[in-house]
């Protein structure tokens, strides 16, 4: 198993399937940390199923699916952003009825484009061996940017993620750090629809921090195990995939669950707060 | 007291076909202490709203005699410091009591600076004033009600601010705690010269500095003056609609049905 692991690893699309994985899982995770602190998950899979549908439609109009589905996540993203601050409207609601549109359009566009186009359905589950260099560039500029987006406004993004509200009230310009984190989703499920795609890449968006939740009451270093987790779930995924055979992005998918699983098992913070419950009830 | 630091004239919010906020004017001046009481839907969280910047109206809002709106400058909201009910958090929540405290100078200190050792030290003071220094490492999600709201407190002191914005601050919290906190509360304006208005409806809690009460009924100001003749028997009956009566023991405030 280990000469075949080296013999494949030796291939030019192994290779770039590997600097992929480790990419999608640092720039979902991160984004996972935000979607978990802030309790939208329905964000994520909104803006994952625009970029879809945008990817589609691109595919239809013959336009390049990166660019037309990060249009169409940053047209998402401009009217999910002012519904959600809207105090008329439940936010899940709006999430709701976006995330069943952008669903329903992006099939409608696959009706069509199946068709024509067979390459059409690794939008919906990613194509990780067939990924080209400038995939793999675009994937690269966006997690650094993020990246670095994450890193020189981390104080400001704790103070949003702690509460939207009172970060407003201290000065923090919490509208733009929202803003900013709704187009970087744009852009990194975009991205990443070559990778994992429009469909499966919603586990990534959600796992990843969900595990880092298990571990740790400091942000930072949620941030680090979130990233690890991801990274660690999408390159056993493609290990896995390629030693038995099995399709890339759902066995990615299965190990981001398979991570989750095994921090939840051993998470000190839910023993911790079970051994509080215990001491608070009397013992008969 | 000093010149006016707050001034509201007609001002007036509506959400749909409701009127939350009916052509409030109000005049506030520095250092005072004005408590805004009502039944509720009295209109008493969305007044503060207003003030904080958390919602849009008609009308004029001037702070520091600059006219703003909802939409205001980051120098405009580092003078106006908020308090909010004591808000549920996860308790798997990623942020310790000190982190909290410290979000409060997060806005002032501006873009690619952190805290140092002297802004630590500040927010360690002001825990150890609200007596919760012991908890400083421990994260937030796990203290008690009252302990979250000693943070919050700090939290809202460190921002520096002007004008200190109180929403129902003892709400949900035990009778002892609620005492502890309201004591916290007047020190803090004795000690900061803060100009505070403090949302409650609780009348046998209201903190000793303050002489000013606004009531409130239906959106609109209904009374505006001395704090004891606002929660005099009559005063409560007429906004409450129902016959009520204040009574003195031991110089406790206490309020009963009529």
């Amino acid at each position: 198993m280990v000469e075949q692991l080296v013999e494949a690893l030796a291939c030019q699309p192994i290779q770039r399937a590997v600097v992929a994985c480790v990419l999608c899982g640092a720039g979902c995770s991160m984004l996972s940390v935000f979607v978990v602190l802030m309790k939208m998950p329905l964000i994520g899979v909104s803006m994952s199923h625009a970029a879809f549908a945008g990817a589609v439609l691109g595919m239809l109009l013959n336009v390049n699916p990166f660019v037309s589905g990060f249009v169409v996540c940053l047209l998402a993203a401009g009217i999910l952003g002012p519904l959600s601050d809207r105090s008329d409207i439940a936010p899940e609601n709006v999430l709701g009825i976006m995330f069943s549109f952008l669903m329903g359009l992006a099939f409608l566009g696959m009706g069509i484009l199946t068709r024509t186009k067979a390459g059409a359905l690794n939008l919906m589950w990613g194509s990780l061996l067939s990924l080209s260099g400038s995939d793999i560039r675009i994937l690269a500029v966006i997690t650094t940017l993020l990246a670095l987006f994450v890193a020189l406004f981390f104080k400001e993004i704790r103070t949003v993620l702690f509460s939207r509200r009172l970060a407003a009230s201290s000065g923090v310009p919490e509208k733009t750090i929202y803003y900013a984190l709704l187009l970087l989703t744009g852009a990194v499920v975009s991205a990443n629809l070559a990778t994992v795609g429009g469909l499966l890449i919603f586990a990534l968006l959600v796992q990843p921090g969900a595990t880092a939740l298990q571990l740790t009451y400091n942000l930072k270093h949620f941030f680090l195990i979130a990233a690890a987790a991801g990274i660690g779930a999408c390159v056993s995924g493609l290990l896995l995939s390629y030693l038995f055979d099995i399709p890339s992005g759902a066995s990615v998918v299965l190990m981001t669950t398979v991570t989750f699983a095994a921090a939840y098992a051993a998470s000190p913070k839910r023993r911790a707060s079970k051994n509080r419950i215990k001491e608070t009830i009397p013992c008969k | 007291m000093g010149g006016a630091v707050m001034e509201l004239e007609g001002v007036t919010v509506r959400k749909t076909k409701n009127l939350l906020l009916d052509g409030i004017s109000l005049s506030v001046s520095r250092n005072e202490f004005v408590g805004l009481i009502g039944p509720n839907g009295a209109g008493k969280t969305t007044l503060l709203n207003v003030i904080a910047g958390f919602e849009p109206f008609l009308g004029t809002l001037r702070l520091f005699g600059q006219r703003v709106t909802e939409n205001r400058s980051r120098a405009s909201r580092l003078r106006v410091g908020y308090v909010p009910q004591s808000f549920p958090i996860d308790p798997a929540f990623p942020i310790l009591a000190l982190e909290a405290v410290l979000a409060g100078l997060v806005g002032r200190l501006g873009l690619f600076r952190s805290p140092g050792r002297k802004e630590k030290e500040k927010a360690m003071s002001l825990m150890e004033m609200m007596r919760v220094d012991r908890l400083a490492n421990r994260p937030l999600g796990q203290l008690s009600g009252g302990e979250r709201q000693k943070v919050s407190l700090a939290r809202a002191i460190l921002q520096q601010p002007d004008i200190l914005l109180m929403d129902e601050p003892t709400a949900g919290l035990d009778i002892a705690v609620q005492k502890e906190v309201l004591n916290l509360i007047d020190d803090i304006h004795r000690r900061e010269s803060l100009t505070i208005l403090f949302v409650t409806h609780d009348f046998t809690m209201i903190p000793s500095t303050m002489r000013r009460a606004v009531l409130l009924d239906r959106g609109a100001k209904v009374f505006d003056g001395d704090v004891e003749i606002a929660l005099s028997g009559e005063s409560l009956s007429r906004l409450f609609r129902y016959p009520l009566k204040t009574f003195y023991h031991e110089g406790r405030r206490f309020v009963s049905y009529g």
